[in-house]
Order: C-alpha cells, then sequence, then structure tokens
C-alpha cells in the first residue's frame, strides 16, 4: 500500500473519530498494585469506536496490565470501567464471556495451545460460541484467517514446529476469527522481519477500515506505531505522561517523549 | 471467602509465602483447593460437553500407565504370595492362600498401588501440563475468547483420571493375580482353575463396590489435586516444577487419607 494513501485514510479516520463521542473503552481513575509493587495509578484511559491508539512505555511499565485490566483477566483495585458500554464489575459470568467475545486479546508470546494444531487452535473459539457455525463454515472462516497472515501452508502443524514470528501471525489470526469489536494488541510486531511486520501492521489498519474496529495496541515498533496510531499514549510511573499523533510525539519538546522515536 | 474462577485467577492467589507457619499454609492450600473443587462440581453440566477432550485424556492417562501399573502390580502380586505362603503353610492354611491373595488384592493393594504410581505419572503430568499452559497465557487466552478453561481443562481432565483410573484397578488386580499363581506355582502345585476358583470365591460385590468407589474418588483426588496446582502454577519454569511436585506429594497424601476414611465408612456400613 502506497505511503499516501494511507495517510489518506488515516486522516480520514481521524476525522470521523474525532467528533464521534461514542466510547469503545472508558476507564476512570483505574489504579492496580501487586502487592507493593503499584503498576497503575489513576489511569484514564478513553478509546473511541473505530479508532486506533497506540500505547508505548518502557519494558515493565504496566502496559500489558492495562491491556488485561479491559478483558477482566486483572481487576483493578479502583476506579471503574466500562468496555462497549457495559461496566466490568457489575458484569455476571456470563455476560462477561459475551463481551470477550466481542473483545480480541493478541498475547504478546501468543498463546497458542500447543496441545492442538493450527487448525484446531484457530477451530477453538469458533466451536465454542453459542450459535456455533457448521463444519464447512468453520472451515471456510480458518482458512480466510489463515491466507490473511499468509500461513496457509501451516495449517495442520504443531505450534511447537513454527517460528516466534508464525506462532504469532497464527495467533493474530485466531484472535481475529471472532470478528471482534475491540482488538487489544500486545506487541503485534515484536519479533517479526521489516517486511513481515509492515504486513501484520497493514492487516491492522484494514481490520479498521473495514470492519469498523478500535484497537488498543502496545507496540515499540516505531513503523508499526506509524501506520497505524491514531493517537499514541506513552505510560510512565503508572499515569500517561504524554498523549498525541505520533508527528506531534515525535517532534514534541519533552526528551523523556520523544526519546522513544528515536532508533 | 468466593473465587471467580472467570477472572485471571493468578493475581487473586493469595500470597501464602508471607505465611511462615507451615500448618497455616497447609490449611490454606486445603481451603483453597476445596473451593477450587466445588467449582469444579458447579461446572459439571456446564455446556458444552467437551466429550471428545475427555475421551482423549482418559486415553492418555489410561495408555500411558498401563505399562507400569501392570509391572507394579504383577511383583506385587508375586511378592505377597511369597511371603505369606510361608507363615500359611506353617498353619497347614495353605489352600487358603488363593482366597487370602484375591481379598488382599482387590480390597486394597490393587486400588493402593495403582492411585500411587497414577499420582505419580498423571499427578504430575496434570501440574506440569496446565502449569505450563497457565505460564503461557494459554488459560487466560481460552478466558478471553469467552471459552471456559475450567469446562475444557479442568473438568475434562479430573473426569478422565477418575474413570480411567478403576478401569487400571481391575487391570492390575488381574496382573496381580496372575503374578500370584505362578508364585504360587513355583511353591506347590494348583491348577489355574483351582486358584481361580477360590480366589473369586472369596470375593464378595461388598469387596469389590467399596474399592471400586474408593478408586473413583482417589482418582478424583489426583485430577483436582493436579489441575489446581497447575492452574495456580506461578510464573516460570520454576512454578511449573513445583505445582508437578506438589500436585503428587498432595495427592499421594490424600490417597492414605480417603483410605483410611473409606475402610472407616465401610465399617459403620457394613
Ligand atoms: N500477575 C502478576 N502478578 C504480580 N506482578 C505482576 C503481574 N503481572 C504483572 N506484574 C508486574 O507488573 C509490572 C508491569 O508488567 P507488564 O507485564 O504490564 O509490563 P509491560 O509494560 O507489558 O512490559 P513489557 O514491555 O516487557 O511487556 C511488572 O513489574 C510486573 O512485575
Ligand atoms: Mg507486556
Amino acid at each position: 500500500m502506497e505511503r499516501s494513501a494511507q495517510e489518506g485514510k488515516k486522516d480520514e479516520i481521524n476525522r470521523t473519530t474525532a467528533n464521534g463521542n461514542e466510547k469503545a473503552v472508558d476507564s476512570n481513575s483505574i489504579s492496580k498494585s501487586f502487592g507493593s509493587n503499584t503498576v497503575l495509578k489513576d489511569i484514564d484511559l478513553h478509546l473511541k469506536k473505530n479508532e486506533n491508539l497506540v500505547v508505548m512505555g518502557r519494558s515493565g511499565s504496566g502496559k500489558s496490565v492495562l491491556l488485561k485490566c479491559v478483558v477482566g483477566l486483572v481487576t483493578p483495585d479502583s476506579g471503574s470501567l466500562t468496555v462497549l458500554g457495559k461496566d466490568l464489575q457489575e458484569l455476571e459470568d456470563h455476560e462477561l464471556n459475551e463481551l470477550r467475545r466481542k473483545v480480541g486479546y493478541l498475547f504478546q508470546g501468543g498463546a497458542l495451545y500447543d496441545a492442538m494444531t493450527v487448525r484446531e487452535n484457530m477451530a477453538f473459539p469458533l466451536k465454542r460460541i453459542p450459535d456455533r457455525p457448521s463444519k464447512s463454515e468453520i472451515q471456510d472462516k480458518v482458512e480466510e484467517a489463515l491466507d490473511s497472515v499468509g500461513l496457509i501452508e501451516s495449517i495442520d502443524k504443531m505450534p511447537s514446529e513454527l517460528s516466534g514470528g508464525m506462532k504469532k501471525r497464527i495467533a493474530l489470526a485466531r484472535t481475529l476469527i471472532l470478528e471482534p469489536e475491540i482488538m487489544l494488541y500486545d506487541e503485534p510486531t515484536t519479533g517479526l522481519d521489516i517486511i513481515t511486520s509492515k504486513e501484520i501492521s497493514n492487516l491492522m489498519l484494514e481490520m479498521q477500515e473495514k470492519h469498523g474496529i478500535s484497537s488498543i495496541t502496545v507496540t515499540h515498533d516505531l513503523s508499526c506505531a506509524r501506520i497505524t496510531s491514531n493517537r499514541i499514549c506513552i505510560l510512565r510511573d503508572g499515569n500517561f505522561i504524554a498523549e498525541g499523533k505520533y508527528e506531534e510525539l515525535e517532534n514534541s519538546e519533552n526528551k523523556e517523549v520523544n526519546s522513544f522515536f528515536k532508533n | 471467602m468466593k473465587k471467580n474462577y472467570n477472572k485471571s485467577t493468578e493475581e487473586e492467589y493469595p500470597d501464602i509465602s508471607i505465611i511462615t507457619s507451615p500448618v497455616k499454609s497447609f490449611f490454606y492450600t486445603v481451603g483453597d483447593m476445596l473451593s477450587f473443587a466445588r467449582s469444579f462440581v458447579q461446572n459439571l453440566f456446564e455446556r458444552p460437553q467437551e466429550i471428545r477432550e475427555l475421551l482423549k485424556q482418559a486415553y492418555i492417562f489410561g495408555n500411558g500407565s498401563l505399562g507400569l501399573v501392570g509391572i507394579t502390580a504383577f511383583i506385587v502380586g508375586m511378592v505377597i504370595t511369597l511371603q505369606t505362603q510361608p507363615t500359611l503353610a506353617e498353619l497347614g492354611a495353605e489352600s487358603w492362600m488363593p482366597s487370602m491373595v484375591s481379598i488382599s488384592i482387590i480390597r486394597e493393594i490393587g486400588p493402593l498401588i495403582t492411585a500411587l504410581i497414577c499420582a505419580g505419572k498423571i499427578g504430575s503430568s496434570l501440574g506440569a501440563e496446565i502449569g505450563s499452559m497457565r505460564v503461557t497465557e494459554q488459560i487466560d487466552a481460552m478466558l478471553v475468547s469467552g471459552a471456559k478453561p475450567m469446562n475444557f481443562i479442568v473438568k475434562t481432565r479430573v473426569l478422565a483420571v477418575a474413570f480411567a483410573l478403576p478401569l487400571l484397578v481391575f487391570y492390575a488386580d488381574a496382573l496381580a493375580f496372575a503374578g500370584s499363581f505362578i508364585s504360587l506355582q513355583m511353591e506347590m502345585n494348583i491348577s489355574l482353575e483351582l486358584f481361580l476358583t477360590q480366589a473369586l470365591d472369596a470375593v464378595k460385590l461388598s469387596d469389590v463396590i467399596p474399592a471400586t468407589i474408593k478408586t473413583f474418588l482417589f482418582g478424583l483426588a489426583i485430577g483436582i489435586v493436579g489441575c489446581y496446582q497447575g492452574y495456580y502454577a506461578k510464573k516460570g519454569t520454576q512454578g511449573v516444577g513445583n505445582a508437578a511436585n506438589r500436585s503428587v506429594v498432595l495427592a499421594s497424601l490424600l490417597i492414605f487419607v480417603i483410605d483410611l476414611l473409606v475402610v472407616q465408612t465401610q465399617k459403620l456400613l457394613f
């Protein structure tokens, strides 16, 4: 995809999201500590519909914990968290499950089920939704999703036979197969070569454009951040210390902020 | 303490390392495990029933233990025969051998030996497998996709052990009989027919049923302990190792406790 075309599309999304006040994720002053280790401190996280928010921060700053809060894998100590209009704390188990199907999570390590083949991995969530698709529908979806990450030939392999980057791409495909409304990408391009990483970034952009997915992306990869971000937040000491468009932060006066944008 | 098994449980796991008293932490673990067991029971009728996974696991557990269980049972059958035979011969009660051996095998030795071997083999593999699923976030991935890991991972495996174990015990009993018969053959001349008639005549249904129930309970214990330890494994390879190790220790201990309880109850009832 041409760079300028990308930019054009992004601006379009920026315009449509800028005045849309519908929120996909809305959190107010969430805090989380593990024992004496305070990871998140009164953080406000707002994700508009159809927006891609990129979160950057040093290793151990709590980016993964923040994403886990959004799907209820980690329960904040305090603060309120609303996802797709539902208050996470008030949900019953089955409601939470229902909500989680609308939220895709790409784990930092991929988290493929290593006792299952790639095909079974992909079909696993599909077979467990309430209105389960037919066998042939599942088959089609699995192949389509694998095709989109360019790994259709690995369909009958076990995860242990795949390289790190392949695992990540398959994990991405497995997450997208449920057609979520919100995607949480935890370092989607880490460990991939530049070309594959560009392809993944473009796939993420395509998801946003075609399927209207809102997403939060944690990444250290500048090109991924540039391609996919509508907005970037920088996390430090449990809170966002800066927020803005890629170009704004790149040229920020604040040394600490723009140091993220230097290779 | 009410636990929500739909949340990532790892962070809610109470940090027992600060409790220095091992007794306290023991009861902590037992209490936690009971609440895990309750959640297992609550999930019993939860859909979807993962029959295919259950059968797969039962096959893995059962088939994987055939060799070790078989050899051990055979040898133990031989050994107890060789050891009791001289005493009984002294008393002139040699003809009681088959019935005596069969009762001890069916009531106690078969179930106990099989369960202890499985506590080692299956318990540790459960702890390690589920522990590494926890550590590599596979359990979280299941939760997030709206699937139920309690259902898919825990329920299937616990039930698989609980149903595979009684079958393994029948198999172990048969091999122990074989061992016993062969060693009796060496000492005195007894036909297979006579041996079997005597051995099986001595066994009543009131021996077999409690023994089978007991074995089923052993299986539940091995399954729940192994799954529990794996489910709450701490991050890192050490966490997985610890989970496997603790599963074996706790499951073995529980087997003896259950054994004692069942025998006492049996005495009261019959
Ligand atoms: N389950 C947990 N129990 C205890 N501490 C935790 C847990 N999960 C995360 N932490 C702590 O929270 C802090 C933030 O972790 P997190 O995984 O969010 O970092 P991160 O920003 O994603 O880093 P990286 O870029 O390396 O992935 C770390 O200090 C970590 O030790
Ligand atoms: Mg992380």
